[in-house]
């Protein structure tokens, strides 16, 4: 797919402003309507998703140039995919998404990048990692005291993924550690890849780099291979929606479980048993990649045609990613179960769920964006009255972190990990 | 042409660096493609003209100092706030396009029942704040991702639910205006200095100009603020919805139920319209679902209610003799929300309704009284935020004939409208070949009741030059129809006469040789004159039509 084969699309699209906000019937107040980070920050209708579809359109035509304003535009897509729900509301054939990660790697291959996409990508080819700083030798030492199994010493079946942000953030690592800890106190039979373990690569797609994330991931997919892994057990929502999703069009077939399903799933099995109260009232952010990009990949092949003259069909039909059904359910199940905690919801959530504004590179590439983007939840998080945000993806939850909404205000951030950690 | 370095940075010191661009990607983004949306002037694949810079002003204060600059350099301007409407953009090269998104402010006075909005609050937004007090917008027929401002102070703005709350220029109870010479005209009660109640006075009125059906679209200045009334919701204060994207559902309690209403001809069909614009029951009322076209209305149904459904569907859904028997029976028909204020007016309400079918040998469609279809049905028609489904079926629509006027016109044309529309879906292959009729829009087009707004939603591909033309030529054709029977304009021509197909405005001289010989050409000489007064650098575009009072004829 190059970005030429989607003029179709960029023509198809009507303008409608369905790519500003979350979709229509949703809206409960004016301070929580919208829904795209970047042209909520930039303000320039450029940065919606209709915007980029008439760029590719000027660009293709050859009338616009890669400027720096029109680089950081095109790098400024968060690839939260929330665009590409709100659209889909009244589209079946337009996929703003697809379209957005294509204009990236449209301007990767014209040389068009940001000066920290430069330095992401050197330290992924040299350290496998998407953290500037970061040893490959370092990688797994989060890992030390914990028996796990080397899947390439010993027999198992289940991998632990961590990914590059567990593994190498020291404020986060704990966080990766009480996870296996929780699995494994639960009977789970443990493994990661050892020296094997390297970066998914998911981000790099994000940011448009799409020659490196297929080399990384059929890296990656001939290793889990080789271990004899069936079933792939991550914390990271970056790290799942890679596996999940787009390995699985690579052609992997082993089980992807974000830890927050497994939990769930052992909880129901009563093999986690939560002894103590943790009295707080909490909201909880749903990952893009783990939400609405969280959904399972269906193989198609076939055309695009048109019947009554010019209505537009797939034959056969065609999957239809519109976020309905992503892991929403297993994170609010394990927040409930634990005694004491109160669950209130934001405006945005689910498949409307506004970003944490780390996506697509941003929080190392553009971060002052980035932390705009993450103070506007933290907001939205404060207006339920919730003592603490939560979430379920190391990147979020450093977003969150320092962030602070317009007055100055932070919160209480924690990944679901923590408080099962804290109730069991 | 970029703008001289001076008048860049005298933009630049009004609004600050990160609210201004002349960056060629970012201007190009600021050009309508009249196929990708609706223009009115007929679908073509030309570009608007590139704007020398984009500004994103964020007070009134900042609107009229860009304003002022516009004066004092002879730069053109257009303000614009969703980009949906060819309308908002510029029509010449040496012109700056003001993009209004910062200003999306919404103050609700629940006492008042009105709402004060800024350009960018669309009226989703406004409907969702409104709710929270127990009061309701007015959505126009375009959906809820237009701006309220707009459709009350530029354009038509009338809708579903015109018929209990009237259309948007009804609703309009003053504005702050900044004109196209830099002054800051304040109108109505407003004006003189009593608050938001009333848009004709204590203060100036400026009824006939800021207001009608055909507004100045943008081309006398800014609102930079505008009150519009509000009217009772006696919802949930919150728009509560069930069910699965995309198909939302409706969960407002039992003093809500949509229907919808079909009748064995059109006579009895008009008459149960007149009817309701006697009665004053109904709080929406529009031929909605008929945009899918009267082949196709009962299956499209049954893949926009169903999260699993999708177009690709349609083809093995046409096989249900089931559905086929739901299709064939809303023919003439059209969908009416009623809203209970107590339990007696629910009663009462329903009442009306089945002794008005009684009447007029109507019935409820039975397809659209299952639970599902109920309650998406409720949610489509009281927020309009499916509104974009006009364009599911092939990308782009134009709304073709205009059969807007008195509901008894209406009825003697649209037989012999659907059978011209039917001739180009069966003899070119431009458009989508729905059934002939896809008529729809308001029972009413006005507060209580009067003209019906309809057009006949006609689906072509925006990506195929083939179908752009093949629809610009039918809609050529229908004008024939529309002469015929001096309805004016085709609804897809009504911009014609105000910007050119390449998208560049008309000069004088083009507007006076079209409107010497127009019907009723004094309007035309005053808003010449109204357009001398406050715009005399002829800064924001043609949309105002125009005649130099010289060019009168006999004068």
């Amino acid at each position: 797919m190059a970005l030429q084969d989607l003029r179709p699309m960029m023509e198809r699209c009507s303008s409608c402003s369905g790519c500003k906000f979350i979709p229509f019937e949703k809206i409960q107040s004016v301070r929580f309507a919208e829904n795209c980070p970047s042209i909520g920050y930039y303000n320039f209708h450029t940065y919606a998703a209709r915007g980029r579809f008439q760029l590719s359109q000027s660009v293709l035509d050859g009338r616009t140039e890669l400027t720096e304003t029109v680089t950081e535009a095109i790098h400024s897509c968060t690839s939260c995919g929330l665009c590409d729900v709100t659209c889909k509301i009244t589209r079946y054939n337009l996929e703003p998404l697809a379209h957005n990660l294509e204009q990236k790697a449209y301007a990767v291959e014209k040389g068009a990048v940001l000066p920290a996409q430069k330095t992401i990508m050197e330290t992924l080819a040299k350290e496998n990692s998407m953290i500037p700083g970061t040893k490959k030798k370092n990688r797994t030492d989060w890992a030390k005291d914990l028996n796990l199994k080397d899947l390439f010493k010993e027999k198992g079946e289940i991998a632990f993924f961590a990914g590059c942000k567990y593994s190498y953030d020291e404020k986060l690592q704990k966080t990766a550690q009480d996870a296996v800890r929780i699995l494994q106190h639960a009977g789970v039979d443990l493994g990661y890849l050892g020296a094997a373990d390297n970066c998914c690569t998911g981000r790099a797609k994000q940011m448009g780099y799409f020659k490196e994330f297929d080399k990384g991931a059929n890296t990656n997919i001939k290793a889990f291979e080789k271990a004899g892994v069936k079933t792939i057990v991550t914390p990271c929502s970056d790290c799942y929606n890679s596996f999940k999703r787009q390995y699985a069009e690579l052609g992997m077939e082993v089980e992807v479980l974000h830890v927050v399903e497994y939990i769930e799933r052992l909880i129901l099995e009563g093999k986690i048993k939560f002894s103590k109260s943790v009295p707080m009232t909490v909201t909880y952010h749903d990952p893009c990649h783990l939400g609405r990009q969280g959904e399972k990949f269906e193989a198609w092949e076939g055309i695009d045609k048109k019947i009554f003259n010019q209505i537009h069909i797939y034959e056969p039909r065609k999957p239809r990613y519109n976020g309905i059904d992503g892991v929403y359910d297993a994170p609010r199940n394990i927040l409930k179960a634990i005694p004491g905690v109160n669950l209130v919801e934001m405006e945005r959530i689910r498949e409307y769920s506004w970003c944490c504004g780390a996506g697509g590179g941003c929080s190392q590439t553009l971060p002052e964006y980035s932390a705009w983007t993450a103070g506007e939840r933290i907001a939205e998080a404060n207006s339920t009255g919730a003592d603490a945000l939560v979430t379920a993806c190391p990147w979020c939850k450093d977003n969150f972190t320092d962030a602070e909404d317009e007055d100055g205000n932070k919160m209480e951030v924690l990944d679901i990990i923590d408080l099962v950690h804290k109730a069991i | 042409m970029a703008l001289a370095r001076e008048v860049y940075q005298a933009f630049e010191d009004i609004v600050g660096n990160r609210n201004i661009s002349e960056d060629i990607g970012v201007c190009e983004t600021y050009r309508s493609i009249p196929s990708q949306t609706s223009a009115h002037y007929g679908p073509s694949k030309e570009w608007t003209p590139l704007p020398q810079a984009v500004i994103l002003p964020g007070s009134t204060e900042e609107v009229q100092n860009i304003v002022k600059i516009c004066n004092k350099y002879g730069i053109e301007f257009k303000a614009g706030s969703t980009f949906w409407a060819t309308m908002a953009y510029i029509g010449g090269d040496n012109a700056v396009q003001l993009d209004m998104r910062r200003m999306k402010s919404i103050e609700i006075d629940a006492k008042n029942m009105a709402a004060v909005v800024e350009p960018f609050a669309i009226a989703g937004t406004i409907q969702a704040e409104a709710m929270k007090v127990g009061l309701n917008v007015q959505i126009p027929g375009v959906g809820c991702s237009s701006s309220t401002l707009a459709s009350s102070s530029g354009w038509a703005g009338f809708g579903p639910a015109s018929i209990f709350m009237g259309a948007n220029p009804e609703n309009l109870l003053g504005a702050e205006w900044v004109l196209p010479n830099g002054e800051i005209l304040r109108t109505g009660s407003l004006g003189s200095g009593d608050g938001w109640f009333c848009g004709e006075g204590p203060g100036p009125s400026t009824r006939g100009i800021l207001r009608g059906i055909f507004g100045p679209a943008g081309s006398m200045g800014v609102c930079t603020k505008i009150a519009t009334r509000l009217h009772p919701w006696p919802g949930p204060k919150q728009f509560r919805t069930y069910g699965k994207a995309p198909a939302y559902k409706a969960d407002f309690g039992d003093n809500f139920k949509c229907y919808t209403l079909c009748y064995p001809d059109w006579e009895s069909w008009a008459r149960s319209v007149q009817y309701f614009h006697e009665s004053d029951v109904l709080y929406i009322g529009h031929r909605q679902f008929n945009m899918f076209g009267r082949n196709l209305k009962a299956f499209m149904l049954n893949i926009i209610t169903d999260p699993e459904k999708q177009l690709s569907d349609l083809p093995e859904l046409l096989k249900d003799p089931e559905i086929q028997k739901h299709n064939d029976n809303m023919k003439h028909d059209y969908q009416v929300v009623i809203a209970g204020m107590t339990k007696r007016d629910m009663e009462y309400k329903e009442k009306a309704i089945d002794y008005i079918l009684e009447q007029t040998g109507g019935w409820k469609h039975e397809m659209m009284l299952e639970k599902e279809k109920h309650d998406y049905a409720l949610a489509y028609m009281t927020r309009l935020g499916h509104k974009n489904l006009n364009y599911v079926m092939c990308g782009a629509y134009e709304g073709t004939f205009g059969l807007s006027g008195n509901v008894w016109k209406t009825i003697q044309v649209v037989e012999e409208a659907s059978a011209q529309k039917r001739k180009w879906e069966t003899e070119h292959t431009c458009i989508a070949a729905t059934g002939g009729d896809s008529a729809m829009g308001g029972v009413s087009s006005l507060g209580g009741g009067g003209a019906t707004g309809w057009e006949f939603f006609t689906n072509f591909d925006s990506y195929e030059l083939e179908s752009v033309q093949g629809t610009s030529d039918m809609v050529d054709e229908n004008q024939a129809f529309h002469n015929k029977y001096a309805f004016g304009p085709d609804f897809c021509r009504w911009n014609s006469d105000v910007r050119h197909v390449n998208g560049y405005s008309y000069t004088q001289e083009e507007h006076d040789e079209m409107f010497a010989k127009a019907p009723q050409p004094w309007i035309y000489a005053y808003q010449y004159k109204i357009r001398e007064a406050v715009n005399p650098n002829h800064l924001c575009g043609s949309y105002l039509r125009t005649l130099s009072p010289g060019k009168l004829e006999g004068k």
